[in-house]
């Protein structure tokens, strides 16, 4: 008899984010604000009609790590692309420590990192130089650049490859000097979109780390992911887009709530051990254990609904809505 | 200040990547256009005694190393920015559209210059008699090149693809040389063509080269047209140089 009971419970940053009550100074902006990021009422509409962003409202606290999920094509990035001042929003408002990003572009780019979702490197230039060059673009005097590149070369164990070309590393190698740009010169908000897209997982977990020591530094971070499980450990709140709406904003408890039935039990039928795993989600932890004695089950697991679960059921009812809404 | 820093930045950005591609670069700037130096001399055959049209060819190199250096090598380096995502890099930091561009025409220049000075040593290895004034002859470069960039500019910025842009960038920085009365005379042309091959910026520029190697002055006429182009061209590379897209 192979029995599991799993229980499984993300602990994210929640806890130290707590401590973080008052940010670095910054020269940008008076910093009184305890939010780095304000979106409102954001739509963008392209010219040949489609809705990417359908009126998003978030917010970002100071100190806090906010992931953006969605299925592709759902508005993530188009959504983080305005937040970074790339695209000019339709309507609404944006601003980051309380400067409005779509009056005063330039401003905003001062308290920002950003990895971008495809962005391409000098592919002739070495690691070293690359950091060095976009660290003084970051207004870090030589000095200071020099001393930032090597702590994010350190940071994204990327020290073998120092004086390699990067037209010669690998593709989750260049994504972690992209991540190493935005790091660069500590900026207090970091923008992310998909930053860990490729990475091998001890590459996503040094990325990880970076991350959260940023965040413990004061950094605020906002980022778009298809891992679940990235979200689940990073975040201290999650948004899911999905066809350009934000449908969901909040804890991973408060997004766990949203879905009512919160215990997933796995389990094979007893009379047929080669079945198919099934699944049922059950209200409490004592309806699935009821379900396990009623059914006489001997290979189960139960476990709490996870974000994917969420995500799944989630995304679903706006599909479902919206094809009921074209029905009728 | 910072502008300063991020312009030099771009700057050192080109250097670091072109010292490692020296071969294509001499290509382009030295051995192609010497070539086409000593082609003239060959097709010009008992003409090529008269010192004014060896004069004329070395200027008509001069100007094809710079449309192919600055108009095809960094028009296709600006396409490869933007096509490939670097652009984003730049986009996303706290620095000027202008900043940037600033900082691949002073590399072009740079470029540029190194280029002419060579031209004109193997000029003289091989025998060309010239008096050039080095400062207007500078002048002209510079001018020649910031039309020619401003060419490179429009075409990258306004391509629909990396694969139209990158041929519209050969195919000028080619077409402008052999179009324009650069390695012959404007009477051979002609008529029809001939006007409107005297308006191209590289006809006025080979004027210029043409006068100043022989020791002459009078190229305000030249240097008025070659700075309006400049201006017309790089305003609107600059305008249509967008970090923010709608």
């Amino acid at each position: 008899m192979a029995t599991a009971l799993t229980m499984t419970s993300e602990v994210s940053l929640g806890a130290r984010r707590e401590q973080i009550k008052t940010a670095r100074p910054h020269e940008v902006g008076e910093d009184t604000t305890s939010l780095a990021v304000k979106v409102s009422g954001l739509i963008k509409r392209y010219a040949d009609g489609t809705e990417a962003n359908r009126n998003i409202d978030l917010e970002v606290r100071r100190g806090e790590v906010v992931s953006i999920l969605g299925p592709n094509g759902a508005g993530k990035t188009t959504f983080l692309r305005q937040v970074t001042t790339e695209l000019r929003p339709t309507a609404g408002s944006i601003s980051i420590f309380d400067v409005d990003a779509i009056k005063e572009p330039g401003r905003a780019k001062h308290s920002m990192g950003v990895t971008p979702q495809e962005a391409g490197v000098f592919e002739r230039l070495t690691v070293r130089e690359h950091l060095e060059f976009f660290a003084r673009f970051k207004r870090l005097p030589k000095k200071a650049a020099r001393e930032a590149a090597h702590k994010v070369i350190a940071d994204l164990n990327l020290e073998a490859e120092t004086d390699r070309r990067v037209g010669a590393l690998s593709g989750g190698q260049r994504r972690r000097i992209l991540i190493g740009l935005a790091l660069l010169g500590r900026p207090p908000l970091l923008v992310l979109d998909e930053p860990t897209t490729g990475l091998d997982p001890s590459s996503r977990r040094a990325v990880w780390r970076v991350i959260r020591r940023a965040v413990s530094d004061g950094a605020s971070v906002i980022l778009s992911t298809h891992y679940m499980e990235e979200a689940e450990r990073l975040s201290d709140r999650i948004g899911i887009i999905a066809q350009g709406r934000l449908i969901a904003f909040g804890t991973l408890e408060e997004l766990l709530g949203r879905v009512g039935r919160s215990y997933r039990l796995s389990y094979r039928d007893p009379f047929d051990p080669l079945s198919e795993p099934c699944v049922r989600y059950c209200v409490s932890f004592a309806e699935a254990q009821a379900h396990v004695l009623r059914e006489m089950l001997s290979e189960y697991s139960i476990a709490r609904a996870s974000l994917e679960d969420v995500y799944f059921t989630l995304t679903g009812e706006v599909f479902e809505k919206d094809e009921k809404e074209e029905a009728a | 200040m910072t502008r300063m820093t991020d312009i030099a930045c771009v700057f050192r950005i080109q250097l670091a990547s072109m010292r490692r591609e020296l071969g294509p670069f001499l290509l382009a700037a030295l051995i192609f256009p010497s070539g086409m130096y000593l082609f003239a001399n060959a097709v010009a055959g008992a003409e090529v005694r008269l010192e004014q049209n060896r004069l004329r060819f070395l200027a008509g190199s001069i100007i094809f190393s710079l449309s192919l250096t600055s108009l095809s090598w960094l028009g296709y380096l600006l396409l490869e920015n933007r096509f490939t995502g670097r652009l984003k890099l730049f986009a996303t930091l706290p620095i000027a559209p202008s900043s940037y561009l600033l900082g691949v025409l002073v590399f072009a220049i740079a470029q540029a210059m190194l280029g002419t000075v060579t031209l004109l040593l193997v000029g003289r290895a091989l025998g060309v008699h010239m008096q050039p004034n080095f400062v207007l002859l500078a002048l002209v470069i510079a001018l020649t090149i910031l039309c020619l960039c401003g060419l490179g500019a429009i075409v990258a910025a306004s391509a629909r693809s990396f694969s139209q842009g990158s041929l519209l960038t050969d195919t000028l920085g080619a077409g402008l040389v052999l179009l324009a009365p650069v390695y012959y005379a404007p009477e051979m042309l002609p008529r029809a063509a001939r006007v409107f091959a005297q308006l191209l910026p590289t006809n006025f520029a080979a004027r210029a080269v043409l006068t100043t190697l022989a020791g002459g002055h009078e190229i305000g006429s030249d240097l008025l047209a070659l700075l309006l182009t400049a201006v017309i061209t790089l305003g609107f590379g600059f305008k249509l140089m967008k970090w923010r897209e709608d």
